[in-house]
């Protein structure tokens, strides 16, 4: 646990000592800003069909996940690849750590990174109650669901990352495989399949974010984020131990 | 306190490690040489247990370096070749992240990083981003980062290498102040490095060990034939050489080209024979004033050179 926390910390300094983290942050800041108040104005229009605005906010937009596929590489790129391009990873499982330490490590600081480029949007919601009436138990769970989907989606990342040396091919594969992820809320329509239709739609991360934000915390969609984190993360841990093989 | 017994590292092919075995006892200082690509770095990495090896063991105080792993890292310090360090960090954040990594306790860890950091003598650039700083100081924060546990075993994988001769002079004595309550394993391609500062040497070339044994006997014994005598009579060359010759015990005299002066001769003799006194003697009887006369001692190079090129290891070995 120890080791874990100090990896965590690292990493998470070295986010804030490159521009890296900056340039994460403001980027997903001035997106989500920018589409909050066209998610605003839009619902402001006379004859707007009435929408909760936090409801479009959570994942309800192609930004969103846009952004979602575009940041979460950007962030796990460097985890692994970088320590093996610079041969870092020698000095690091030199030092009295285990492969899942170092794997935990890297995940946390990475979802601290996450976390803190969503913190700021709590602003929005803040700034929402100055005009009208916000209903709090969908916000909440709206931002289980970011968490949860974000917890997915890094743990894909840092997947990829740990088995590539280069930080580009980890960022584009792991682009790759979010891009499937979602392009399944595509299929959901497409499938008619009475097999495959309700197996697609228990995995199409669209309406599963649909549902947090409307308040619906569903036990399928909880257990679906947690288990395809687990098995990344299994994955990320199986990708160190192969170092031992060859 | 480490043991090595019958290593091999296969990469495809290639072995680059093949049919290793040695012991390190505590407190020995021991010099790991040989030519690049030699599988020098290769076996300390295993020793490390960062890497598997494709048979053998490595024991590092009663731990396998392959089963318990963990309990080997934490009695090693380690240097690695090419020495990598984050570069976005500064000093004294790498050296808090490595100490809270080894398991320092929190409170200890402001004092033993400050300690580590005179040690090497890095103080001066303790807030300066690891990029920022000169590969001098790099290899000397490395070495700080493998004294911060205070293990009783350090590795350094050739820890002079892009140093000044002042660093390198630093480095060593740093080094060999170390030796005093550690077990150092340092390696070098570099045969003076070891003479200064090793007590023993192991000489690998193409994965396997041609010599293992004290330094000394490293320069005495293996170089061959014996280095001979360096002499400078004042007399005319001729009438020196039959002087010389006719000493017992002298096998052959050259005569080395000198640009200008008395001539200057090289005297072999058969092993272990010495007629420094005889030369006297002579020279003297006949008048001739002997101006110099020096053992030429074989130089760690040469001894380097004919231990790599015997064609038959095992002689050498035994």
């Amino acid at each position: 646990m120890r080791a874990v926390m100090a990896i965590a910390r690292k990493e998470l300094t070295s986010y804030f000592f490159a521009p890296m983290a900056y340039i994460v942050i403001a980027a997903f800041l001035l997106m989500n800003g920018f589409i909050f108040s066209v998610i605003l104005a839009a619902l402001s229009q006379p004859g707007a069909f009435s929408a909760q605005p936090m409801l479009l906010f959570f994942g309800g937009t192609t930004f969103f996940w846009i952004f979602m596929i575009v940041m979460t590489p950007v962030i796990t790129m460097k985890l692994g690849a970088e320590e093996r391009k610079t041969g870092t990873i020698e000095t690091l499982m030199t030092a009295p750590v285990s492969d899942l330490e170092v794997v935990l490590g890297k995940y946390l600081g990475a979802m601290a990174l996450y976390a803190a480029a969503w913190l700021p949007t709590v602003f929005y919601v803040w700034a929402l109650t100055a005009y009208s009436k916000v209903d709090v138990g969908p916000v909440i769970s709206g931002y289980l669901g970011v968490l949860l989907v974000g917890m997915f989606f890094i743990a894909i990342g840092l997947f990829t990352s740990l088995v590539s040396k280069n930080q580009v091919v980890a960022a584009m594969l792991c682009f790759a495989i979010l891009l499937l992820l979602i392009l399944i809320s595509i299929l959901t329509f497409l499938v008619t399949d009475p097999f495959w239709k309700p197996v697609l739609q228990y995995v199409d991360l669209w309406s599963i974010m649909q549902g947090f934000a409307k308040g619906v915390v569903d036990s399928r969609s909880v257990v679906y984020c947690l288990s395809g984190t687990a098995l990344f993360l299994a994955l990320g841990y199986q990708a160190m131990q192969t170092r031992r093989w060859r | 306190m480490i043991e090595v017994k019958d290593l091999v590292k296969r990469y495809g092919d290639t072995a680059a490690v093949n049919h290793v075995s040695f012991q390190v006892h505590p407190g020995e200082i021991v010099g790991f040489l040989g030519p690049n690509g030699a599988g020098k770095s290769t076996t300390l990495r295993i020793m490390t247990g960062f890497l598997p090896p494709t048979a053998g063991e490595v024991f590092v105080g009663d731990h396998s370096a392959q089963e318990d792993t963990k309990a080997v890292r934490r009695l090693i310090g380690y240097l690695p070749e090419n020495n990598p360090l984050y570069e976005d960090l500064r000093v004294q954040e790498y050296l808090a992240f490595r100490a809270a990594l080894k398991g320092i306790p929190g409170k200890a860890r402001k004092g033993r990083i400050q300690e580590v950091l005179e040690a090497c003598e890095v103080t001066e650039v303790k807030d300066r981003i690891i990029g920022a700083c000169s590969k001098g100081f790099r290899q000397r924060i490395g070495l700080a980062d493998a004294l911060l546990a205070n293990p009783p075993v350090l590795i350094l994988d050739e820890p002079t290498v892009g140093l000044d001769p002042v660093q390198i002079v630093h480095t060593r004595s740093l080094i060999k102040t170390l030796s005093a309550d550690h077990t150092v394993i340092l390696s070098t391609h570099i045969l003076p490095e070891v003479e200064a500062i090793c007590s023993r040497a192991l000489i690998l070339h193409h994965g396997a060990l041609l010599y293992d044994g004290p330094v000394s006997e490293l320069r005495q014994g293996l170089g061959g034939e014996a280095g001979g005598l360096l002499c400078t009579v004042s007399a005319d060359a001729e009438a020196a050489r039959r002087c010389l010759e006719g000493v017992e015990g002298v096998e052959r005299v050259e005569r080395l080209a000198t640009a200008e002066g008395p001539p200057r001769f090289h005297i072999l003799t058969a092993q272990g024979v010495d007629v420094r006194e005889g030369l006297f003697r002579a020279c003297a009887a006949a008048g001739l004033p002997l101006l110099e006369l020096t053992v030429q001692q074989v130089s760690l190079e040469e001894a380097f050179l004919s231990i790599m090129t015997q064609e038959n290891s095992s002689e050498v070995l035994s």
